[in-house]
């Protein structure tokens, strides 16, 4: 009994710690990050040109090379993985087309983002000439986003209880019709939320961009999208490796900002996320 | 008496190899109560899921014999199934209101079939909801959320939403499962307002609604039709021996 009681005791410790020990390094990585970096940041890091070998001025190439990657990102994976999923969720059958549709996502998403990069270098920039540019990278991107988009959005779809689109058939809707006027407007957040999710991602990866489009040094902003960018985790990953006598500062302010664009996406999801589901009615 | 819907040796099985309905053959009237009644199991859900082709969006698998409505075969290859389900309008045991407004509700029917007219949305809401005898609870608010309604009030609001197409035939299944005395009571008396105008199938959730509501009453066991015919005769002096121990109380 008393041995029992001191097991169960000693567990419950073991697993409050294994707890505990989740939220600890988050708050350790952006404790760290902020102390280190935060003197670095001011207007004009956030708004200027870099300067002296990136060891002056600010990142706006990079940001605005990480929110239109992002953007791009977007624009190549949302109608592709939301089409995806309204297919798989709601006319697919159980066969061998879906079966095998449903592994590739599933190797999609296990495939290491290296080889997405060197992959989209190979097709992207080469075979299909588009070069070292913001096409290139946001489709090497966006392919790397649709497993993310495609699992999150069916998984919402499906959520919509079947009684939705029985009384919808019964009024004379066509299957469109109840797509498109019940479960899409149902499933909405849900599908918002997994695209942040799947774009935060993406904003913040490096080796898909490394071969694709990330410029070394580019001190202007892109003039189309066959232009080649600066972009956030690229920059850092430079002027923490290959910069010499490159202020520490500097690497945190960046880490910072990169962070605080990526967080806040996922805040816009959570939030979004918390706000519909009070709305919900089912 | 009109018949408006013939049934001619219908058969259902599903894909799990069950099979639901045997060889049916029944007639349903027009402007009469038409009563589907028997223990669960029947296939009196499947029987009303046939005559307006919901079953296409079940596992059935094989489907024989005959539906004719006003003498088309509903079950012809090519037969404009959207059309039937304007015609043949369905309320199911759950009242389930689709999660909008309750003037939505009452108007999505009529907005999938392309009407967007204003006024007529507006005539055809005060209508429906008149007949289903709800006006008078909501007429005053009918841009609140429908979820927001009663159980009792949902159902008849389920109702109105498939009289809002003005549809020949209504089913119902179960329609007052859910629902105290009261509220029955009120769906009931409706049908009886109804029964003028359409043509109405009901499986109701007990014997006694049954006895209550029916003009013609089939009685359903185990996938057949044990047998049919005016409800004085199917409750007071049934000529199947099994029918009469169901309503008797002896099973079921």
């Amino acid at each position: 009994m008393f041995n029992r009681q001191i097991t169960q005791r000693i567990a419950f410790l073991l697993i409050s710690l294994a707890a505990v020990l989740v939220i600890l390094p988050i708050f350790a990585i952006i404790g760290y990050v902020v102390a280190e970096g935060i003197g670095a940041v001011s207007w004009e890091f956030l708004t200027a040109m870099p300067r002296n070998g990136m060891r002056e001025g600010g990142l706006l190439p990079a940001i605005v090379g990480t929110l239109l990657l992002t953007l791009g990102t977007g624009m190549i994976a949302v109608p592709i993985g939301v089409g995806a999923a309204i297919y798989l969720a709601e006319y697919a059958g159980d066969n061998t087309l879906t079966r095998a549709i449903r592994i590739a996502i599933i190797n999609l998403a296990g495939i290491p983002s290296v080889v997405y990069g060197l992959f989209g270098l190979g097709l992207f920039v080469i075979f299909l000439r588009f070069g070292t540019s913001i096409l290139a990278g946001s489709l090497t991107l966006g392919i790397m986003t649709l497993p993310v988009i495609i699992s999150t959005a069916e998984e919402a779809l499906r959520a919509v209880p079947q009684e939705f689109r029985l009384v919808s058939v019964s009024l004379g809707g066509t299957r469109w019709q109840t797509i498109r006027r019940v479960v899409i407007p149902q499933a909405l957040p849900g599908i918002i939320t997994g695209i942040i999710l799947g774009l935060e991602r993406a904003a913040g990866e490096t080796a898909p961009i490394l071969f694709t489009v990330a410029a070394f040094f580019l001190p202007r902003l892109p003039s189309s999208i066959l232009d080649q960018t600066m972009a956030l985790p690229y920059h850092l990953f430079v002027i923490s490796t290959q910069v010499p006598g490159m202020p520490v500062q500097i690497q945190y302010g960046t880490a910072l900002v990169l962070l605080v664009f990526v967080l806040s996406m996922n805040v816009l999801a959570t939030l979004i996320r918390r706000h519909y589901r009070k709305q919900r009615v089912w | 008496m009109q018949t408006k819907i013939r049934i001619e040796n219908l058969t259902v099985r599903y894909s799990d190899g069950t099979e639901s309905l045997r060889g049916i053959s029944l007639e349903l009237y027009a402007n009469q109560i038409n009563v589907l009644f028997g223990p669960s199991g029947g296939g009196k859900s499947t029987l009303l899921r046939t005559l307006n082709r919901l079953n296409d969006q079940a596992d059935v698998v094989t489907q024989t014999g005959r539906v004719l409505l006003d003498d088309e075969d509903i079950m012809a290859p090519g037969y404009d199934v959207i059309r039937l389900r304007r015609r043949v309008g369905i309320v199911f045991a759950r009242p389930v209101p689709l999660p909008m407004t309750i003037y939505q509700n009452i108007t999505y029917g009529l907005e999938l079939a392309g009407i967007r007219d204003r006024q007529r949305l507006d005539t055809a809401a005060e209508r429906s909801l008149k007949q289903a005898a709800l006006w008078d609870e909501v007429g005053n608010r009918l841009h609140d959320p429908a979820h927001a309604l009663s159980g009792g009030q949902q159902q008849r609001l389920c109702l109105a939403r498939s009289l809002a197409l003005q549809p020949e035939v209504i089913l119902l299944d179960e329609p007052t499962s859910g629902l105290d005395p009261i509220s029955t009571g009120k769906v009931e008396q409706t049908l009886q307002d109804l029964k003028a105008t359409y043509t109405i199938v009901i499986v109701p959730h007990s014997i006694q609604q049954a006895a209550r509501v029916a003009d013609w009453a089939a009685f359903f066991l185990q996938g057949e039709l044990v047998e049919c015919g005016p409800r004085d005769q199917m409750f007071t002096n049934p000529s199947d021996k099994r029918t009469d121990e169901y309503i008797t109380g002896r099973f079921g």
